[in-house]
């Protein structure tokens, strides 16, 4: 019983390090424009759009974290070999992962703008000054975060995996969930503005992103700012729930009917967050309305 | 031909010598294996590349929108084929290698599966919450006018200049779907790998079992890793950008990319078993 009570305070505290690691992995995702929407960054001065927007897309959101969390784990678990205290291993592995990751930040922005030469964009210093440590900071927390629920699920759960597997695992995991659920609200709903609410960019807007704030020209910290308040969260509680629920089922069902337990509560969650998925849809439906009348009526 | 005068081709372009060669590479493989390490060796052999046809399978469930789907523009979920099914497969990974420590082959592999459904199924309902509550667009297909699951028209629901966006709920079930697979059929290669390291390691290292568990499990748990990896890149290319799901008329390029992924995970599962036999 007290192995239960103990996995699942774990369980809690690696469900909660997930749902922070989620929210700044995609706002720092955002600000450098690491997802799908950097596609619209680097059009946007081909279209005659020359803007002030950070773009350090060099590689999809899921491998680059994979890379930074599985060179955060390593280097953690090398200090923790090394007889070094666990926290102070696990912060010394994240800041080191964080200096890769400012580096490639740099060089990525830095190439990816130089490419855009012949069109007129410059390579601004400032924003490579003022983005670059904003993202390596964030990068910082996501870091930090995952390598310490790898580290719990390692050490407290008993996972079989070694440190830099898990983190592997997880940094691929926490990219996909991050770039699933932020891109939309990054893409569509900050870069296209100007656009109508409610409906997708249209095709021929493509490269058309909002260029200027309320003051000035837009920057990627104000991209940051808005996309802070649902983009991120939400990436949030999709990564933390993620792992919490894979977490939880294993914990206090694995013990019964030796391991059907947690697959059927595995199963029981899928058709609960179907149903909600369902619901989600038809309310959309039900609210916004068809865009056009449907063909039958037409006829 | 050229490129502007090429069409399309959705998915009846399969090339019969180039399966026929995909087939023939896949059995000579099996053979020097026979040849070279039969009994547990070939067996896990085999085991892998059911684990690579299901991960190959299973990728072309994934609703995957890409770029346009980051601006509204594509149905399917905002990212790349590749990470997304190696997202959720290697959730499902995770799981069953935890249940492969204490359970059996089909509880782990089924555990697996169930870990691999449930990430795709929190990120698709994630996906859908983001599009219809934070920027107000409801779900809509491109390829088909009613989804064959809930008779819910769609074209009447896709935004002007647009191809659809969101995921219809054919599409998540779809994402789901490719989720199991995936991670069943990851967890099918780790374990496979792992048995054949617990036997035959302790005789190559001279150490006893407990001694060699750690490497054999890091070592069978990044050949899983890799070959899920390859078989869901390969699938990628086989699918070119964005799919909707199993309705998609992409998804008929299946049978290509299942013999491709039998080749390669018998080539990636060969240098794994090569290197505790020979």
């Amino acid at each position: 019983m007290n192995n239960i009570v103990f996995g699942i305070g774990i369980t809690a505290l690696i469900g909660a390090l997930a749902a922070v690691a989620g929210a700044a992995e995609d706002t720092e995702s955002n600000i450098g424009s690491q997802g799908d929407p950097n596609s619209q960054v680097q059009l946007a001065p081909q279209m005659g759009y020359i803007h002030r927007i950070f773009n350090k897309a060099i590689a999809g959101e899921p491998p680059a974290y994979g890379l930074w969390i599985v060179l955060g784990a390593g280097l953690a678990w090398s200090f923790m070999a090394m007889q070094l205290n666990a926290v102070l291993a696990i912060v010394l592995g994240s800041v080191l992962a964080v200096f890769v990751q400012g580096v490639y930040a740099t060089t990525a922005y830095v190439g990816r703008t130089a490419s855009l030469k012949k069109f007129g964009q410059p390579i601004y210093v400032d924003i490579l000054k003022s983005m670059t440590t904003v993202t390596m900071a964030h990068a910082f927390i996501a870091i930090f975060c995952t390598v310490t629920l790898c580290y719990l699920m390692n050490a407290a759960l008993g996972h079989p995996f070694p440190l830099p597997l898990l983190g592997f695992v997880w940094g691929i995991a926490l990219g996909a969930a991050g770039s699933a659920t932020g891109n939309p609200y990054y893409g569509k709903e900050r870069q296209y503005q100007n656009q109508k609410f409610g409906a997708g960019v249209p095709i021929a807007q493509s490269g058309n992103i909002v260029r200027y704030a309320e003051a000035g020209e837009r920057n990627s910290l104000d991209n940051g700012f808005f996309t802070a308040k649902l983009g991120g969260p939400a990436s949030g509680v999709c990564f933390g729930l993620i792992v919490f629920l894979e977490l939880w089922r294993t914990i206090l069902f694995e013990n019964i009917s030796a391991g059907w337990g947690a697959i059927i509560i595995g199963v029981l969650m899928i058709l609960v967050f179907t149903i909600i998925d369902r619901y989600i849809e038809v309310w959309g439906r039900k609210t916004y309305g068809p865009y056009a009348k449907p063909e039958e009526a037409k006829s | 031909m050229t490129a502007v005068a090429a069409k399309p081709a959705a998915g009846s372009a399969l090339n019969p010598t180039a399966m026929v060669v995909g087939v023939v590479l896949l059995l000579i493989i099996i053979g020097a294996c026979w040849q070279l390490a039969p009994g547990l060796a070939f067996m896990a052999l085999i085991g892998i590349i059911v684990g690579g046809v299901l991960v190959g399978f299973g990728v072309h469930f994934v609703p995957v929108g890409g770029a346009p789907a980051a601006m509204g523009q594509a149905p399917g979920i905002a990212t790349g084929v590749a990470m997304l099914a190696a997202g959720g497969g290697l959730a499902g990974l995770f799981g069953g290698a935890w249940a492969a420590s204490q359970e059996g082959l089909v509880v782990s592999v089924v555990t697996g599966g169930v870990g691999g459904g449930l990430m795709m199924a929190i990120t698709c309902m994630m996906v859908n919450f983001i599009y219809v509550y934070g920027m107000g667009i409801p779900a809509a297909s491109g390829k088909i006018k009613v989804d064959p699951i809930t008779g819910d028209t769609q074209t009447e629901y896709k935004s002007q200049g647009t191809e659809g966006h969101g995921l219809p709920f054919v599409s998540f079930v779809g994402g789901v779907i490719g989720g199991i697979l995936g991670g069943a059929g990851g967890t099918i290669i780790y374990i496979m790998l792992l048995n054949l390291y617990k036997a035959t390691l302790p005789t190559m290292m001279k150490a006893t079992e407990a001694q060699i568990l750690p490497i054999a499990i890091s070592a069978a748990g990044i050949f899983a890793i890799g070959i899920f990896l390859v078989n869901a890149v390969l699938t990628a290319y086989n699918i070119t950008g964005t799919i909707e799901g199993f309705h998609d008329p992409k998804f008929k390029r299946w049978p290509r990319a299942v013999v491709a992924s039998a080749a390669a995970s018998a080539l990636c599962g060969f240098v794994a078993i090569l290197i505790v036999t020979m």
